[in-house]
């Protein structure tokens, strides 16, 4: 298989926190071009900081990852940026300026390739808000992007953050946890816009989640990480009871097709 | 790792010494209290006939003897072993079972309690309390009392200009420290400086520089700014405003540093720069905790400037000091209403205009 279909290399990646405690220990993966890639694992067992090490928001201890060929550790300034600026990313809290109306949150996707001028003065070129107003359409939220980020409900909220994302025009997706402080009925809204990326145009995504049913449905690929090491790789289908205990130990229960951990 | 254990080796060296200098230091405060109430209580006069007053009595004391004599019982105390003669300083650098004795039960709480005592009686003659005298002698203060009451409208107008001035210098004072504060707080937040050595040591040298500008009083910054452009209320002003940008930066940098970090890293994600994370991530989240700091200060500074005039820097404290001088209570009266009646304003329009804010 030739390095341009691979997304993600991950290789011997060791995180050492003050502790010290090593939240990924000598892990290595790879992630094929076009997968949706789903982690799973109880908190703590690493799946943030796997993620957060992928864009460089925490500096590996140990190890090296390239992203499409190009290396991600050791990237420093204006390489860093424009690598991170290929990276999508959406988080548990959604993290949005709360005070910032929904538009300037979008708007803010743009930020690595707009003039540091323009940016601290938040004028955006006409340009970049047609483009912002294209994403906000995509997610449904077309006619509030004149609201205050905050007043929205928090499955709007996040598909705010997903359009942030796609205004980076990334070529990877990275969510932690995306869906676990909403609603489960709210869930699938979120989850739906990043099965469409993924299926139709071609998106990597690599998604921590901890519901069985949404796995099943959405993902392409499946590991489990515990104490910071790879203990589960498969497909999805083959995800059961039993790999279940595997992965989360003894004491969890799936309950009734739905876990929460 | 090794870091650690080196933390600790060091540990293990500076420990005796922390004790002993901890148990010395407490044991000679208490045999100088003891020197001194020995020699109050003895009745010494001084050769014009009088009772020895607090300073005399300081300068008496041996302090090379004491000193001696504490390093020696340090030593000794040093050495107990065991929950109930553990010794003070032992007890709080190595920590103490929580299951112990209770503290009457043991030398080390005797000795505080004895100690706390000392301190008490010892304060009591040194700052030369005189309660008769503050129970008998109100007549004393009557004059300048019914001044204080019956204030005169000889001085109004005049108050009521440098009233004005007065608020105006507060106000300068706050508006020139905002945007120097503002810059200054963000390398003096310690989750925005944790990246390189030269950050580490920028946030070192601000905290430095501002904790050492805040701890000299406005009053003394405004002398050393007569000096420097005349007395008037400029030189107030300045005053103020150094004294706001030390203080200022500390409230400031504190709730950067209580920020969500969410926003930091979503916009840190996007792929911005430093610059773009502080007017994305981090800015929008201080913008009103600070309006609320800045309006606090104003209040504050208002209350300062009403009394920076002692010294020359203006405002209407510049006209109160030669009338308590002079003894003109009644004009006096005018001004303490007058300065009362703007600090109490101030206080209630600050308390409403924050509620309005945060």
């Amino acid at each position: 298989m030739s390095e341009t279909n691979i997304a993600i290399r991950v290789e011997h990646v060791t995180t050492i926190f003050p502790g010290p405690v090593r939240a990924l220990d000598d892990l290595s993966l790879e992630v094929k071009r076009g997968e949706f890639l789903v982690v799973i694992g109880l908190s703590g067992s690493g799946k943030s900081t796997l993620l957060r090490c992928i864009n460089r928001l925490q500096d590996p201890t140990e190890g090296r990852i390239w992203i499409f060929g190009e290396e991600m550790t050791g990237a420093k300034g204006n390489q860093l940026r424009k690598l991170r600026a290929s990276i999508g990313m959406i988080f548990q809290q959604f993290n949005l300026v709360k005070r910032h109306s929904v538009m300037t949150n979008v708007l803010s996707g743009a930020l690595s390739r707009t003039s540091l001028f323009r940016s601290l003065t938040m004028r955006f070129s006409p340009d970049e808000v047609r483009r912002a107003q294209a994403c906000l359409d995509r997610v449904g939220l077309g006619d509030r992007g004149g609201s205050r980020a905050d007043a929205l409900s928090g499955g709007q909220q996040q598909r705010v953050a997903v359009a942030r994302a796609l205004m980076q025009d990334p070529k990877l997706f990275l969510a932690d946890e995306p869906v676990a402080s909403l609603d489960p009925a709210l869930r699938h809204s979120v989850m739906r816009h990043l099965e469409v990326l993924n299926r139709e145009e071609g998106l990597t995504v690599v998604c921590a989640l901890h519901d069985v049913d949404l796995i099943q449905r959405y993902a392409t690929r499946l590991i489990g990480l515990r104490d910071g090491r790879l203990v589960y790789e498969g497909e999805p289908q083959g995800f059961n009871a039993h790999t279940f205990k595997e992965i989360y130990g003894e004491e969890a229960e799936v309950a009734s097709g739905l876990a929460w951990i | 790792m090794s870091k650690g254990a080196r933390r600790s080796a060091w540990r293990r060296v500076l420990e005796p010494f922390q004790v002993f200098l901890i148990d010395a230091g407490l044991i000679g405060l208490g045999i100088l209290m003891v020197e001194l109430l020995v020699i109050s209580f003895s009745g010494r006069r001084s050769p014009t006939g009088f009772l020895l007053p607090a300073e005399e009595i300081l300068d008496l004391l041996h302090y090379g003897r004491a000193a001696l004599g504490a390093a020696l019982a340090a030593l000794v105390w040093g050495r107990a072993e065991g929950g109930v003669a553990i010794s003070p300083g032992a007890a709080l650098i190595r920590g103490v079972d929580a299951a112990g004795p209770p503290w009457t039960r043991t030398l080390r709480g005797w000795f505080s309690f004895l100690l706390a005592e000392a301190t008490f009686f010892t304060g009591w003659l040194v700052t030369e309390v005189q309660l008769m005298q503050f129970l008998t002698q109100f007549d004393k203060a009557q004059d300048m009392v019914r001044g204080l009451l019956n204030p005169s409208s000889a001085v109004l107008h005049q108050g009521l200009v440098l009233l004005v001035q007065t608020i105006f210098l507060a106000f300068m004072a706050t508006a020139f420290a905002i945007p120097m504060a503002f810059v200054i707080a963000f390398m003096a937040a310690r989750n925005l400086t944790r990246g390189t050595f030269w950050s580490r040591s920028l946030y070192t040298f601000t905290r430095t520089v501002m904790n050492l500008t805040r701890a000299v009083e406005p009053l003394v910054w405004a002398l050393i700014f007569i000096s420097w452009v005349g007395i008037g209320p400029f030189a107030g002003v300045l005053a103020l405003w150094l004294h706001s940008i030390a203080a200022l930066t500390k409230l400031y940098s504190e709730q950067i540093e209580n920020i969500d970090t969410g926003p930091v890293d979503a916009i840190t994600a996007t792929g911005g720069s430093m610059l773009q994370v502080m007017r994305y991530g981090v800015v929008p989240q201080v913008i009103p905790p600070f309006l609320s700091f800045t309006i606090y200060r104003w209040d504050i500074n208002v209350r300062m400037s009403t009394i920076i005039g002692f010294v020359g820097g203006g405002g209407i404290g510049y006209i109160l000091k030669p009338r308590v001088d002079l003894g003109q209570w009644g004009e006096v009266g005018t001004l303490v209403l007058l300065i009362a009646g703007t600090v109490w304003a101030m206080d209630i329009l600050s308390a409403k205009i924050r509620e309005k804010i945060v």
